[in-house]
């Protein structure tokens, strides 16, 4: 008993050092554009960067607890649009054909519109044992081919201004998405950090057959990751619907690849048990302050792709000479 | 030699038309729609207008509508699928000018004629060709967005996906036009990909690289200007000092003529793309057809000519704010379900 927890420490001790090294990048990549361009310090570019980030940024929350499971979830981007489309249908009054709501109730049928797709994809995976590639990938293609059955394949346009709030407006200095993406991570530290479910995510990433043995319900959790990226990727849709003015049923395509790159840069393993929540909010940062930088200073948008993906290879290289010196 | 080789062929379908009506009363034919993607407003607008041309409506034609998911290499496999159940015509859409011409040449070895729709495609096999110019459409965008600042000041360009052969040839006309305008400065010029989300980032960064710099915005497509005129409404600025101008007349943007936003919308005529080619596929395999569709009527420039032309160029439509409440209806009308 007394090994196991100091391997534990130990292994606490390295993913610290390990999100110190993240933050490194994120500050040497900052430093370097503040001198390359006069507007990337500024509040209102600072400000700027949080929005384009925070939708990535609540796909990447619910892609950490699912790859801290060992799974995958590649449906994000098509649950996304399918959260968004939803809601939108529902504070339009171009669509006559659902009523017209109240934003928020809306929100709340667009947020379980998701929950409802990712519970599928928790059910399929965690009680038939589908592997999570392969189920989410059919869900990439379910929930993009319902988006467009549910739209007709035409933008859901003309929305309540009071809905929009939620993607345009600020609280205080910051704007809504911030605030709402802000919220979600705190929300997320606690359930992983504080409460007995984000150990058990941990464990069971880390030897599923030791969690379930020692009386973790590993479908549940397995199940409930799911779940919590489905909700998340509805809310992101939500925000990109507000942002946009539209819900726009081809929206968030690709969109698994950079949230997958966020949590990859943030240092959590792809097998699964490793890594760390805070490591993921400075793999977001990190590929939105690269976005940012490189339109700031009128890269071709060719080099930015390059670019990304060194990072996210240099990442993961990184990431196994850190396991080679654990052993 | 060819006019007797022509007669033959004539007389051969004759025979065969004979037998179908013997067979099943009257003749239906099978046309193939082959689109590049339906995830887009605009292909929806161009197979919903296909599904609703009289000679499907009053069941002369059977048409099926094959979505080639912007991927030319399931283009052509719908195509041998089409071939291979001897479809009577096929109208193309391509992804792309270059990638589509083994895909024509599949069809035309099965011979079966080829209609290019919307986007050309570089065959010499191709039947005939109805579309809209886009190097026209490039630069009469660009020459309303200069106008409307006076012929001087900066603009940017949101380009679609580097390569594709509007995104070419729209960018070919914005040049056409900013030439001629020396006084007239290009900050930036940048892709969004077709996509409003990336367009709204990238002019929310622009704004902010080139602060109370930038008076106008040439969109080569409506989602992008309006990704634009989300980013300037975001960062608080008004509106009204923007020139800002896409292309296609897609819901939203006619919307946003209508509200003053966006200044110019080029309508890029889906309804008369779709059906002038399955009135012109009709045409080469039905002897003496006389064009059902009404687009026909819509454009004095646009003439019949016994369906035996080669090109066929449909005439851009400017969306402004005289006349978005028209086209609004109009548009209303194809999209009811």
């Amino acid at each position: 008993m007394a090994t196991s927890t100091d391997s534990k420490g130990a292994s606490r001790f390295w993913s610290f050092v390990w999100e110190l090294r993240i933050i490194i990048a994120l500050l040497v990549i900052c430093i370097i554009l503040s001198f390359a361009s006069d507007y990337f310090l500024i509040q209102s570019n600072l400000i700027n960067v949080l929005r384009q980030v925070s939708i990535n940024g609540l796909l990447s929350i619910g892609m950490t607890f699912v790859i801290l499971t060992g799974g995958i979830d590649l449906s994000v981007g098509s649950m996304l649009a399918f959260g968004g489309v939803v809601t939108a249908s529902f504070v339009s009054n171009a669509y006559k054909h659902v009523p017209n709501l109240h934003p928020l109730l809306a929100i709340l049928i667009g947020l379980s519109a998701g929950v409802a797709l990712g519970a599928v994809n928790g059910l399929v995976i965690s009680k038939v044992k589908v592997t999570p590639f392969i189920m989410t990938l059919g869900m990439l293609s379910i929930a993009r081919g319902l988006t467009f059955i549910y739209t007709n394949g035409m933008p859901v346009t003309d929305l309540n201004k009071d809905f929009l709030v939620i993607g345009q407006g600020y609280i205080w200095f910051l704007p809504v998405p911030v605030v709402i993406f802000l919220a979600a991570f705190i929300l997320a530290w606690v359930i992983l950090y504080g409460m007995k479910f984000g150990r058990y995510v941990y464990a069971v990433g880390g030897n599923a057959r030791s969690a379930r043995i020692s009386g973790i319900n590993v479908s549940f959790i397995i199940f409930m990751v799911y779940v919590i990226s489905g909700f998340l990727c509805a809310l992101g849709g939500i925000l990109l619907t507000a942002r946009t003015s539209a819900g726009l049923p081809q929206a968030g395509q690709a969109y698994e690849l950079d949230a997958i790159a966020a949590v990859v840069i943030g240092g959590t393993s792809m097998t699964g048990g490793k890594g760390a929540l805070l490591g993921t909010l400075m793999g977001v940062l990190i590929i939105g302050v690269i976005n940012n930088g490189l339109d700031l200073l009128s890269v071709s948008s060719y080099y930015q792709q390059v670019v990304k993906g060194l990072i996210i290879v240099g990442a993961v290289m990184l990431d196994y000479f850190q396991a080679d010196s654990d052993r | 030699m060819s006019k007797l080789i022509r007669s033959l062929m004539v007389m051969a379908a004759c025979l065969a038309v004979m037998g179908c009506l013997s067979q099943a009363g009257e003749k239906v034919y099978r046309i193939g729609g082959a689109a590049y993607g339906l995830s887009g407003e605009y292909m929806k607008l161009w197979a919903t207008a296909l599904e609703r041309h009289p000679a499907v409506t009053q069941g002369l034609v059977q048409v099926t509508v094959f979505d080639g998911r912007y991927d030319a290499s399931v283009q052509q496999s719908q195509f041998e699928t089409m071939s291979a159940q001897k479809y009577d015509a096929i109208l193309f859409v391509p992804i792309d000018i270059e990638a589509g011409a083994a895909a024509v040449a599949t069809a035309s070895a099965a011979g079966i004629p080829v209609i290019g729709s919307n986007t050309r495609v570089n065959s010499d096999l191709l039947t005939a060709y109805i579309g809209s110019n886009d190097v026209v459409s490039g630069y009469l965008e660009a020459k309303a967005v200069i106008d409307k600042m006076g012929g001087k000041g900066n603009v940017v360009i949101i380009e679609g996906p580097i390569g594709q052969s509007a995104q070419i040839e729209r960018l070919e006309g914005n040049k056409k036009a900013l030439a001629e305008y020396p006084n007239i400065k290009v900050l930036e010029q940048k892709t969004a990909n077709w996509s409003r989300a990336e367009a709204l980032a990238l002019m929310e960064n622009w704004l902010t690289a080139h602060p109370g710099q930038i008076q106008g915005v040439i969109g080569q497509n409506d989602e992008m200007a309006l990704g634009a005129v989300q980013a300037i409404k975001a960062a608080g600025l008004d509106l009204s000092k923007f020139a800002i101008a896409g292309i296609d007349g897609v819901s939203d943007a006619i919307t946003a003529v209508k509200n003053g936003e966006m200044d110019l919308s080029i309508l890029q005529d889906a309804v008369s793309q779709a059906q002038g080619a399955l009135d012109i596929a009709l045409g080469q395999i039905i002897p003496n057809y006389q064009p059902l569709s009404a687009c026909w009527k819509d454009y004095a420039d646009m003439k019949w000519e016994g369906g035996k032309l080669k090109v066929y160029d449909v005439p851009w439509t400017p969306i402004t704010k005289a006349n978005a409440d028209e086209q609004w209806a109009k548009r209303q009308d194809l999209t009811s379900r």
